[in-house]
């Protein structure tokens, strides 16, 4: 399942053309293109404010962006009439960074959502698919439970396991494992690796745990910040980006204070600043 | 048919006027397809937002039957006509405080939950995530509270005017030994038909007004909780203020026109 050198159109699930996002007169993205392939797992990263959510809501269609295309499964979303979107969204679901579960559902009827309100399924059916997809995230017997009595870590999971309802072909994944402990991310990872790795979902993650990022991508994508802001960095297989010698790009990977992303502004900056030219 | 109402229903923007096109759309589509219209989604938040809402309701009802019996009967008494205190708190109830007071209780117990719940499941994505899933959030969230609130405003306006008569008969009764017969006899006999229709009549426009209202600050929240908490407010100071407006006017067309 590593990356492929294929470029079929067929094989092409996303592809991001001169993406551009302006917010005020601020530029968060600047001409963003990269492509995904069918049965990748491919990881954007960046630091905070570099425009990541920015992105994944714009991919979602949750968004318009200032200019630019995104094409998702050969059909540009930018476009889409509200009806063609949800027809789109059909085929792939959203992991949410907090899960984004109904707090007045259980669990189960979390998971079963999606299921009821697109399928045609008898009720004993998809309650026997909500069983296998908690299954699958190994929360069995946890059907009953609110999202308010289970842990945050759970309660990413049930938020996997209710993207995964309607068997999507693209999985996009909203920072998965920021708040968890070690092992919580590991069994996060995990779950990320057997739905592509073993169901064949195609992934698109963003996040900035660098050890978490190296161990689910095929490729990956860095998004610059600061004097680098909307601009792509570097992309690539894993390997490829801890080869590349962009200082940027290393001092996020070894998570370094200081460098070409600042800490702290530099001197003449910082007199403009307390001066109020800046 | 079909084509034309789902093009009213992907008009884009989030304007109030948007929302209310969005809700007539809705309604017209499900009377067209079963499983737009849920049952038992309907039945559930009758129970929360109408049924739960009675307790207070009555109180109220009950309060301002009282109120106007006591206080007429200090004034039509130096006329000597305090057999007309019936028909006074009949009529009060019907055209005027019973939808009115009713529905500002339910939008300060139920509009300001509404505009609470939706909201908070705009700051945590739960709103999003809906759209993510195709689900429209109008249809899954506003359309059950719509159709719930229109029903049971004016059950709530019937129940409570009944009610206020009962606390009107209450003072009739034990301060001024008046028959209940006498009592039912003119509190029933002297309104027309058509001021129970005008109060109803008020009372469906105040309850669309309280849920489009409420709806509309909830899902346009934007922030964490303090936009939930402005939005909480705004549901229930706008709701009110367009409501006693309302009241005005409809109050003015079945005076001067009707």
């Amino acid at each position: 399942m590593k990356s492929t050198a294929s470029t079929s159109p067929s094989d092409i699930i996303l592809e991001v053309k001169d993406l551009v996002q302006v917010y005020g007169k601020r530029p968060v993205l600047n001409g963003i293109n990269f492509q995904v392939r069918k049965g990748e797992t491919f990881v954007i990263m960046g630091g905070s404010g570099c425009g990541k959510t920015t992105l994944l809501r714009i991919l979602i269609g949750a968004q318009r962006p200032t200019s630019g295309s995104v094409h998702i499964f050969g059909e540009d979303i930018t476009t889409a009439s509200p009806q063609e979107l949800d027809r789109i969204r059909l085929r792939f679901g959203m992991n949410f960074q907090f899960g984004a579960l109904f707090q007045s559902m259980t669990v189960g009827e979390n998971i079963a959502l999606p299921l009821q309100e697109h399928s045609q399924v008898d009720p004993s059916l998809i309650e026997m698919v909500v069983k296998m997809k908690l299954e699958l995230v190994g929360l069995t017997g946890f059907e009953n439970f609110k999202p308010s009595e289970i842990s945050g870590g759970m309660r990413k999971r049930v938020g996997l396991a209710r993207a995964l309802a309607l068997d999507p072909e693209l999985l996009f994944s909203d920072e998965p494992t920021s708040g968890l402990d070690p092992v919580m991310t590991a069994v996060v990872d995990q779950l990320t690796l057997d739905s592509t790795r073993k169901i064949g979902v195609t992934a698109v993650v963003v996040s900035h745990d660098m050890t978490s990022c190296f161990r689910i991508a095929t490729r990956m994508l860095m998004l610059g910040s600061g004097s680098r802001q909307g601009e792509i960095v570097a992309e690539g297989t894993p390997a490829e980006i801890k080869a590349n010698p962009d200082p940027f790009l290393q001092q996020f990977i070894r998570g370094e204070a200081d460098g070409p992303i600042p800490f702290r502004l530099s001197q003449d900056d910082y007199l403009k600043h307390l001066l109020g030219d800046g | 048919m079909k084509f034309s109402l789902q093009t009213l229903l992907n008009v884009e923007g989030n304007g109030y006027g948007l929302l209310n096109v969005r809700i007539f759309g809705w309604i017209l589509y499900g009377l067209t397809r079963r499983d737009v219209l849920v049952p038992s989604e309907i039945l559930r938040q009758m129970i929360r937002i109408g049924v739960q809402a009675l307790p207070m309701a009555s109180l109220v009802a009950l309060s301002v039957g009282f109120i106007l019996a006591m206080q007429s009967s200090t004034e039509l008494g130096k006329l000597g006509a305090n057999s007309f205190i019936p028909d006074l708190v009949s009529l009060s109830l019907m055209r005027e405080l019973g939808p009115l007071l009713i529905a500002i209780i339910v939008v300060g117990r139920s509009g300001s939950a509404v505009a609470a719940e939706i909201g908070t499941m705009k700051v945590n994505e739960e709103i999003e995530a809906l759209r993510v899933m195709a689900i429209p959030p109008v249809r899954y969230l506003v359309i059950p509270r719509y159709i719930a609130l229109m029903i049971m405003l004016p059950c709530l306006t019937i129940f409570g005017n009944c009610v206020g008569l009962a606390g009107g008969w209450a003072v009739c009764a034990s301060t001024l030994g008046m028959t209940t017969s006498f009592f039912i006899e003119h509190a029933v006999h002297r309104p027309e038909l058509w001021d129970l229709y005008s109060g109803l009549i008020k009372s469906v426009v105040f309850a669309h007004i309280l849920i489009t209202t409420a709806c509309y600050q909830g899902l346009s929240v934007e922030g964490g909780a303090d936009g939930v908490g402005r939005a909480t407010t705004n549901a229930v100071v706008y709701a009110i203020l367009w409501i006693i407006i309302a009241d005005a006017l409809l109050t003015g067309l079945f005076f001067f026109v009707l």
